[in-house]
């Protein structure tokens, strides 16, 4: 097992490697030149030729990636253009706002997910079921800048209860939660349900109603063991969507965090930023990745077996 | 607010951060308006809220994101710099200048140097008086900031005595006390700025303002305190000792359909810009009010000269008259704002030019000029002329509000017979574009109140970017060189950029289309707002009178 968790981290660096290429590449790829939002209107060429040495983007490209990956495998992500701070500082701020969203979102999926998969694959095409899954169904197709609003409405405005906006205390992370949380419980309770209904089908199941266990039983200690695996692989690709898909949800509610940053970053064509931001996501969807392999093969055997 | 040049040299950046807003505006437009007008009045709900004299303030979304309150490393500046520094000048909502930290000022004759007399008595927030000295160090240090070209004119500083600062300029500019009431040089202590080095601005600022930062949390807040010993306010306030809010605390909010929420809910006192979309909303709810800030926005349609068929100046003529800026006033901005005919905003003295020079509505000439210059209308309501369709390219940027107000203006081009087609580009790249020169027309705004936006968009030097007509005309530079250096007293600056500003209209370069108002939006059961905002936005000035209904 051990052999094979480090074959998959091994197996990261070309990843990791590819996806900083097309990073890197972005900058020279979007619509115009990163030079002239640098420079003040009305600049002379010596101006520009001093701004691209500093840059060294006067230098070939592969030299120019060179220095800039020798950079961040020291944690230097270069310094933002616009706030004139070490990026690695700025990105070390947002960070634990977006990790701690994302986390709690995705807690709150997975937990209620399962529990509402569970409940609508044992009461399959009865009321329950129906009930459940049209809320699922609403909940997966409303897009989460709406639902914000419609949840600060209701709970913000009307209630009382929770503040609007902002990132100050539990009472402002309760909403944007739920907001990105309600999508992913959609999702993660129609593979429960689905995973459950389909193991539930199966021969072993048959045989274990034979030897006459609790049908109770049954469900919790064996059907869902089975129906866990799609679901953890879908659990661990939505960690890099949670973080990155989080954008609205901050915009929103006004908490900052990478996305908010990405996009602000973006529009002042604030590269250093954009390039780490990115990178971050990145590597939040490789991580996301890597940890949803080993799990499945830590609960498959199979997966195990095949792999040696 | 936005206030210097640099910081129009990022207008773009502006526009692109009001484009966030904008778009997401587009997509809740529909589902906001039926939310917010089936959520109940929540008078009762109110929470507890502010304590005693202190107030939450919600910064413009295009204020989202300032990295310091540090004005000699600032790109951007935000509401909260007037709160913490004072300015030599401050100035008023007519635009003219005032007495602030500097008591009195002459200019020579000649226009080589000026003296101004500061107030005594005035200390920084850390207790160190602020003397000329000061003043002197602050402008050296301004010379390495990327808004140093609004101190190039000065040769030297000389300080004669501690309350005494001589200026000696290298070329008279009358324009001087615009900046030096400009949020950019709000004057910090130079030894504070030196003493923290990086730090300076983030963990503290120190200024001579009636409020002191407290604390400031990048892209969320940024809570100011009372200076105590305020005691030099400008004459524009009605009370020049300390502010009567103990606490203000800023919040970044960056989506207003949030921010009105937490106005509509009690979660705030006030909203430093209220988009126009909710001035209807606000009207409804008898605990909200509106006071007007003075407007520094302009929407106008450059004309690509070189392109034809816009080298004809007929055709621009014509172009810029099928404009119908009351039609537009009405029907896209709900008749709030003005409609533009020159291409200064109305408060500036150099937008009076001769009536007969300015651009209004005229269909009737339009089709008259179009018919004169050889194009013909075709049975499909396009004009020809040698087989050539008018077809023109209107380049416009993603937000929602340049498209609503681009279609309108392709179907008044269509109506005296512009085949129009629109073209939209990202907001981000659409500058890029332009130093392409391909445009022949596009619908844009800029955010600025001084009459040398004239220079910026129509300088022959800054031709694609900022120049988006492309006007080159050695008669248009000649009076831009009087009016830029050539002027010795404020007088002849007027003069001299009316001249200016009024010979560029003549040219067509553009069509002014329409300038919006500001407001500011406030719970009125809460806070005590000034009857008149007495500045150009709401600067330390306007603050130190506004207080909280017990």
């Amino acid at each position: 097992m051990l052999d094979y968790i480090l074959r998959r981290v091994l197996l990261l660096v070309p990843v990791f490697l590819a996806v900083s290429v097309i990073i890197f590449l972005i900058l020279h790829l979007i619509p115009g030149d990163p030079v002239d939002n640098l420079l003040r209107v009305g600049s002379n060429a010596e101006a520009r030729a001093r701004i691209e040495a500093k840059y060294g983007l006067d230098r070939p490209l592969v030299v120019q990636y060179g220095i800039w990956l020798a950079n961040l495998v020291q944690g230097d992500l270069g310094s933002s253009i616009i706030t004139r701070r070490p990026v690695s500082t700025m990105i070390a701020q947002v960070l634990p706002n977006s990790l701690m969203l994302g986390g709690f979102a995705l807690l709150f999926s997975t937990i209620f997910g399962v529990i509402f998969g569970v409940i609508a694959a044992t009461w399959r095409d009865r009321w329950p079921d129906q009930m459940l899954m049209g809320g699922v169904l609403l909940g997966s197709t409303l897009p989460s800048f709406w639902l914000g609003l419609l949840l600060i409405l209701t709970f913000s405005v009307q209630l009382g209860w929770f503040p609007v906006s902002g990132a100050r205390g539990w009472e402002s992370l309760v909403l944007p939660v739920l907001t990105i949380g309600l999508g992913g419980m959609a999702l993660v309770a129609r593979v429960t349900r689905v995973a459950m209904v389909e193991a539930a089908g199966r021969d072993f199941v048959l045989l274990l109603h034979a030897k006459g266990l609790s049908p109770t039983h049954i469900r919790l200690r064996h059907v869902l063991r089975h129906a866990m695996i799609p679901v953890v692989t879908i659990l661990a690709l939505r960690i890099g969507w949670v973080l990155g898909g989080a954008v609205t949800v901050e915009y929103v509610f006004a908490r900052p965090g990478l996305g908010l940053t990405l996009i602000k970053a973006l529009g002042q064509h604030d590269y250093p930023v954009v390039q780490a931001c990115l990178l971050m996501l990145a590597i939040a969807v490789m991580l996301g990745t890597l940890l949803g392999d080993i799990l499945q093969a830590l609960m498959d055997p199979r997966v195990r077996s095949a792999l040696t | 607010m936005r206030a210097t040049r640099t910081d129009r040299s990022n207008d773009h950046t502006n526009d692109t951060e009001n484009n966030q807003h904008r778009e997401f505006d587009k997509m809740f437009m529909i589902v906001k308006k039926h939310l917010l007008a089936a959520s109940v009045s929540v008078t009762a709900l109110l929470p507890i809220g502010a304590m005693a004299q202190e107030a939450v303030f919600v910064l413009g979304t295009n204020e989202v994101g300032i990295p310091s309150y540090n004005l000699l490393t600032a790109v951007n500046t935000n509401s909260v710099y007037p709160m913490i520094y004072d300015n030599l000048v401050a100035q008023d909502d007519d635009l003219s200048f005032h007495p602030y930290l500097a008591e009195s000022w002459e200019e020579a004759p000649d226009g080589m140097s000026w003296v101004f007399h500061l107030k005594s008595g005035v200390t920084f927030h850390n207790g160190k008086p602020f003397t000329s000295a000061d003043v002197a160090k602050f402008i050296e240090m301004f010379r390495s900031t990327e808004s140093s070209y609004m101190v190039d004119a000065i040769a030297s500083v000389e300080t004669p005595d501690d309350l005494t600062v001589k200026f000696i300029m290298k070329n008279p500019d009358p324009n001087i006390l615009y900046n030096f009431a400009s949020s950019f040089m709000g004057i910090p202590d130079p030894d504070a700025v030196t003493a923290l080095g990086d730090d300076y601005g983030i963990t503290e600022a120190v200024g001579t303002g009636p409020f002191k930062l407290e604390s400031f949390t990048l892209g969320q807040e940024t809570v100011v305190v009372r200076n105590d010993d305020y005691a030099w306010g400008s004459s524009l306030s009605a009370n020049q000792g300390p502010a009567k809010l103990a606490r203000i605390t800023f919040r970044e909010i960056p989506e207003d359909s949030t921010a009105f929420l937490e106005l509509k809910s009690g979660g705030v006192e006030a909203l430093l810009a209220l988009p126009t979309d909710y001035l209807a909303e606000i009207a409804t709810d008898a605990t909200l009010a509106v006071a007007k800030i003075p407007g520094q926005e302009l929407y106008y349609m450059p004309i690509n000269v070189t392109k034809e068929p816009f080298t004809d100046i007929r055709v621009r003529q014509a172009a810029a008259l099928a404009i119908n800026q009351p039609e537009i006033l009405a029907n896209v901005f709900s008749n709030y704002g003005a409609v533009a005919n020159n291409f200064l905003i109305s408060a500036l003295p150099e937008s009076k030019i001769d009536p007969a020079l300015t651009i209004s509505y005229d269909a009737a000439k339009s089709n008259a000029l179009l018919d004169e210059a050889g194009w013909t209308m075709g049975a499909d309501g396009i004009r020809e002329k040698d087989g050539q369709k008018l077809s023109v390219a209107l380049w416009t940027q993603n937000d929602s509000i340049f498209r609503r107000l681009t279609e309108v203006v392709q179907a008044e081009l269509k109506a005296v017979g512009f085949d129009a087609q629109i073209q939209t580009f990202d907001s981000s790249t659409i500058r890029d574009q332009y130093k392409t020169g391909e445009h022949q027309l596009a619908v844009r705004s800029y955010f600025w109140n001084n009459a040398d936006i004239v220079d910026w968009f129509f300088g022959a030097d800054r031709l694609g970017y900022p120049n988006v007509s492309m006007f080159n005309d050695p008669k248009a530079e000649e009076l831009r060189a009087k009016a830029m250096t050539g002027s010795k007293t404020s007088e002849e600056r007027v003069a001299n950029f009316t001249a200016y500003h009024a010979y560029v209209t003549s040219q067509f370069p553009y069509a002014p289309i329409y300038q919006p108002e500001q407001n500011m939006a406030f719970n009125k059961d809460r806070l005590d707002m000034p009857a008149e905002i007495n500045g150009t936005s709401i600067t330390g000035v306007v603050m130190v009178d506004v207080g909280v209904k017990e």
